[in-house]
């Protein structure tokens, strides 16, 4: 069964000086229910686009994409954004950060604040929850920035390359966690990322987008028993299939340059 | 369970909090700054009673500080400087709360409109830039030598630069998180209180600071043009009768009040800004 469909879904951008650039065309994808998705592909790809379209913040030009069944057509409580940059309320503390979104759903901050409570402790900053975030470390912004988002209760957590911004130990760490968290809470999960093995170790399934026009390329499951520790990146299995990915991208790359 | 708690742990040495206040500088008084403005200050008053006493002996012309200061007494006795005082300040609270209400709901209103901007924008920034309180007079004869002239003296002194900074404030809000706003379906209302408010406070807080003085000339220029009592009232039947120790405290008083009131918001405008610097 499936959650979300992208049916024949097309992105076109006007351009300043007249023009059109197609940001995503003909890209068709079915996601199950608490499947954890990556997707990968160069930079340009429409992977960004993608995760915006499914968020509500952008309407694809042509095709329709489902959860549910019920076409999206804008913001949604079903669906919840962890954004590139950790994007927090400098004037709020973290456990208000937390709160923010369900602040936005009218939900009242006695009934909030302990659900924001417990979230905090499920993504490891208990202890933290008064801190402004410009006393907090790259890595621990963004377990408030995941924190905000899986605490409104969505079904669908959608994650914009959360960990570009991290140097490579915090980010392995933080990978390890969000494995943790996410074997915790059972959510769908659409990771956009341009790291293969950070997509690899992640997914259940990795999507290969190619660029100009974005579409996707191939799918590759990733057949990897769960949960996954962090030795699990020292897997053969796994370098295999990171090859076969990279193989995969290089590959568009290649298609781009001879177009 | 363990694994949660060793992950848990793993993160306090992984990822290092930044510290919670930066350091205060704390030393002694003398060789500080403010021992150098306090010996500035005693100079200051030095070199001008010298200059009353020796050199220009009419005080008619200059008034020693020593006269103003006596003079001040007797007219803190008296109760005049408390009165008069009492009348400015009135109108300078009624006119900048006025002034800042409307500037900044003006201000928002053309930063969420963009036809209200159209309209406005060259009003705004002509009257800004034009030396507005020559309108003085008009509003005098409009509004009459009692108290609402002089609270419409300050409105339009301070409206103008309060439109001007809520705007700055308000289109200075990061996107990333108008996005992050929309992301959780926030209506346009309570993304404008949740995200482009508070984004804009400091520089609302830091355009009180500087209109406060304007509304304070606002006050002298209103009451010199035509009033029943007031500090600028002081200033005016004072000079007629070459009265310098009087006009002295109205102004010293003037001088005071400045200092004393763009100090109150500079503290208010610091704690709001705490965020900022620690981010």
């Amino acid at each position: 069964m499936a959650l979300i469909e992208f049916v024949d879904v097309g992105v076109c951008y006007r351009r300043r000086g007249g023009g059109e650039t197609v940001a995503l065309e003909q890209t068709s994808l079915t996601i199950a229910p608490g499947e954890f998705i990556c997707i990968v592909g160069p930079s340009g790809c429409g992977k960004t686009t993608l995760l915006h379209c499914l968020d509500g913040l952008h309407s694809p030009t042509s095709g329709r994409i489902l959860i549910d069944g019920r076409e999206i057509t804008g913001p949604g409580r079903d669906r919840a954004m962890v954004f590139q940059s950790a994007s927090l309320m400098p004037w709020r503390t973290v456990v208000r950060n937390v709160t923010y979104g369900l602040e936005l759903h009218g939900v009242p901050l006695r009934e909030a604040i302990p659900r924001a409570q417990a979230m905090i402790e499920l993504v490891g900053l208990a202890g933290f929850e008064d801190r402004h975030p410009g006393e907090l470390s790259g890595g621990m912004q963004q377990r408030v920035n995941l924190a905000r988002a899986l605490v409104i209760g969505p079904d669908v957590i959608l994650l914009d390359e959360p960990f570009a911004a991290l140097d490579a130990q915090t980010r392995e760490l933080m990978q390890t966690e969000l494995l943790r968290v996410w074997d915790a809470t059972k959510k769908t999960a659409v990771f956009i990322t341009h790291q293969i093995s950070e997509a690899v170790y992640l997914a259940d399934r990795v999507v290969v987008m190619s660029a100009r026009p974005g579409r996707v390329k191939a799918i590759v499951p990733v057949p990897i028993a769960r949960p996954r520790p962090a030795s699990a990146r020292r897997d053969p299995q796994m370098y295999a299939i990171e090859a076969e990915v990279a193989a995969l991208i290089d590959g568009a790359h290649a298609e781009n340059v001879a177009v | 369970m363990t694994q949660l708690a060793q992950t848990t742990t793993g993160l306090v040495t992984d990822d290092i909090a930044v510290p919670r206040r930066r350091p205060v500088e704390r030393t002694g008084f003398f060789g500080t700054r403010r021992a150098t403005e306090l010996i500035s200050i005693v100079a200051g008053l030095a070199l001008w009673e010298l200059a009353a006493r020796f050199a220009i002996h009419n005080t008619a012309f200059l008034a020693p500080p020593s006269l103003v200061a006596i003079r001040a007494w007797q007219m803190i006795l008296d109760g005049t400087l408390a009165y008069n005082g009492w009348v400015s300040l009135q109108e300078l609270i009624i006119g900048f709360v006025l002034g800042v209400a409307f500037g900044i709901a003006i201000g928002a209103a053309m930063v969420q409109w963009k036809p209200v901007n159209d309209a406005l924008e060259v009003w705004i920034s002509a009257l800004y830039a034009a030396p507005i309180v020559a309108l003085a007079p008009i509003l005098i004869i409009w509004f009459g030598f009692g108290t609402s002239s002089k609270v419409a003296v300050v409105f339009i002194m301070v409206v103008f630069p309060m439109i001007i900074s809520t705007q700055a404030g308000l289109e200075s809000v990061d996107r990333r998180l108008l996005l992050v706003a929309r992301s959780f379906c926030g209506s346009r209302w309570k993304t404008f209180r949740t995200v482009a408010l508070p984004s804009a406070a400091p520089f609302i807080v830091s355009g009180m600071r500087q209109s406060v003085g304007r509304g304070l000339v606002g006050v002298v220029v209103g009451e010199l043009f035509g009033a029943k009592a007031g500090l600028g009232n002081i200033i005016t039947t004072a000079s007629s009768v070459f009265d310098m120790p009087t006009l002295f405290v109205a102004v010293v008083t003037l001088a005071l009040a400045g200092v004393l009131l763009t100090g109150i918001l500079r503290s208010f405008e610091l704690r709001l800004a705490a965020w900022r610097d620690v981010a």
